[in-house]
């Protein structure tokens, strides 16, 4: 089992509750999509998932760990064996390409190694097959500030492919991309993950890519797990009832009425 | 009508400031301009010229120049290793009690100027170029901890965390998330700041802290004016050149 969560709830620290009563279970090579309107609690199960945040209750376990009980050096060494792609990659502007993508492997390398390598790249020909497969092997050498959005992104997502990792994350991995490349990396991370047996997880807005690249298709509304079924199996009503939006639609029927238009609270 | 009748009252006030502190400080401006006073002061800037540029002279000017480069090139970048290391702990990288610590003591390093530095250096460390680098070294690590930990401060942490939640260590996910951000201010405040080191280093002199302002304050107080404005004549050739060069290395950073 590659990943395993039981009953996990999140609350965030001002008492906003995230995720609620959370079941998922995920074998090696097992592709999932996580689907779901804006708030639902996709980033937070992400992070969930990369042990950049603990559950405040239930049961997470990932590769067989339970990052919540290791020490600081065991959960270095998982988190080197999981990679998550983020929506926004956070690289520094200035550092060059090659520098950026062979930071993935930063958790394996010894501090020698690293420091030696931020002074002269020492895997060139790696960090150059990563960004070919992303068709910016000729980018190597340039500042990161010099790419596009859709560049960037997929100059973190070579960086992720170069970490090797044991299970993959990728929070909106293809948002900053047009249609034909999006297309493009979501096949090109379907196939990476069943080469290397990976399970692969990926939240994503755009419904349809979402039915496209994977077979399994998780619902999230408000925190909660609404559907969980393969993607030839999720219904026009199952998007319906996932994408509805109550105080959108209550507006739009009685635009007249008081009641409604007062202020709704957000905090 | 009150607006007016204050703006007046402020103003005789400040006329009546200014008239005391000519009385108490006793100047005599009428004494620069009668004959006596002017002769004196054409004979006093005559003496500047012509340049001393004998060779022994010159040979000594190039070692003091050298001496002055030295001093700030070596105080500067002193200040800037102790800067970088203190500025981690003051931007709070190591906890909030080191951090205001930290804090304390770079104030405290910057808020006594390089002059008193190297008159409190030179007794400690004796007469000569030690004691100035020592003195630049102190103040300018106050002044330089300060903007590194400000730089520090406001740079995204979205990289470094990042790298961190990816399984690298704290110094390797600093290196690689946080330092492509700040290093290129870090170096153009250190550029900047020897600028301004090198005119001190020349003044630094005057309290026995070494080169060229040690030059300017002997042959000054001997009367020898040729030579005292070859001196002053090397410092500003050589302040100018520093200034364009680390004017060019900044421009090429940003």
């Amino acid at each position: 089992m590659s990943i395993r969560l039981s009953g996990v709830d999140y609350v965030h620290p001002n008492g906003q509750t995230a995720l609620q009563g959370i079941d998922l279970t995920l074998n090696p090579g097992e592709q999932v999509a996580i689907i779901g309107p804006s708030g639902a609690g996709k980033t937070t199960l992400l992070r969930l998932l990369a042990t950049s945040l603990l559950p405040s209750s239930g049961e997470l376990r990932l590769l067989d760990l339970q990052p919540a009980r290791l020490g600081s050096g065991d959960l270095r060494r998982l988190r080197s064996r999981i990679g998550l792609i983020h929506q926004s990659p956070p690289l520094p502007p200035r550092q060059r390409v090659v520098t950026a993508v062979l930071a993935g492997r930063l958790g394996q390398w010894s501090l020698a190694r690293a420091l030696v390598s931020l002074c002269y790249p020492l895997d060139i020909p790696g960090a150059r097959q990563e960004l070919a497969r992303l068709d910016l092997g000729d980018r190597l050498f340039d500042r990161c500030d010099q790419l596009s959005g859709g560049q960037q992104q997929r100059v973190g997502i070579a960086r992720t492919l170069y970490q090797r990792p044991d299970l993959l994350l990728a929070d909106e991995p293809v948002s900053a991309m047009d249609p034909v490349l999006a297309d493009h990396t979501l096949s090109l991370l379907g196939e990476v993950a069943r080469e290397r047996q990976l399970p692969l997880v990926a939240s994503l807005h755009a419904v349809d890519l979402a039915l496209k690249h994977f077979p399994r298709i998780l619902g999230l509304r408000a925190g909660r797990i609404l559907f969980d079924k393969s993607a030839g199996e999720v219904s026009e009503q199952d998007l319906t009832a996932l994408y509805a939006n109550e105080s959108l639609t209550a507006r739009q029927s009685e635009p007249a009425n008081p009641a409604i238009a007062r202020p709704v609270r957000c905090l | 009508m009150k607006r007016t009748l204050l703006n007046a009252l402020t103003l005789t006030l400040l006329c009546a400031a200014v008239a005391a502190s000519f009385i108490w400080l006793q100047l005599d401006f009428s004494s620069l301009v009668t004959a006596d006073g002017r002769e004196q002061m054409a004979r006093y800037v005559a003496a500047f010229f012509p340049p001393n540029t004998s060779p022994a002279w010159l040979a000594k000017l190039w070692q003091g120049a050298l001496e002055t480069l030295a001093i700030s090139a070596i105080g500067t970048l002193l200040a800037a290793l102790f800067g970088a290391a203190l500025s981690l702990l003051a931007a709070g990288r190591m906890g909030t009690l080191a951090r205001s610590f930290c804090r304390l003591l770079l104030n405290a390093l910057r808020s006594v100027p390089e002059l008193v530095w190297a008159a409190l250096m030179v007794l400690a460390a004796g007469l000569g170029p030690f004691a100035g680098t020592l003195a630049l070294a102190l103040h300018t690590t106050g002044v330089l901890g300060r903007l590194f930990a400000e730089a520090l401060e406001n740079t995204p942490t979205a990289p470094a965390t990042a790298l961190r939640e990816a399984g690298a260590g704290r110094i390797v996910a600093f290196l690689y998330g946080t330092l492509p951000g700040v290093l290129p201010q870090w170096l153009s405040y250190t550029l900047y700041r020897w600028e301004n080191n090198i005119r001190m280093a020349a003044v630094l002199g005057f309290v026995g802290a070494g080169g060229l302002g040690q030059m300017l304050h002997v042959t000054l107080s001997l009367f020898q004016q040729s030579k005292a404005s070859s001196v002053i004549i090397a410092m500003l050739a050589m302040v100018l050149l520093v200034d364009a060069l680390s004017g060019w290395l900044r421009a090429r950073l940003g």
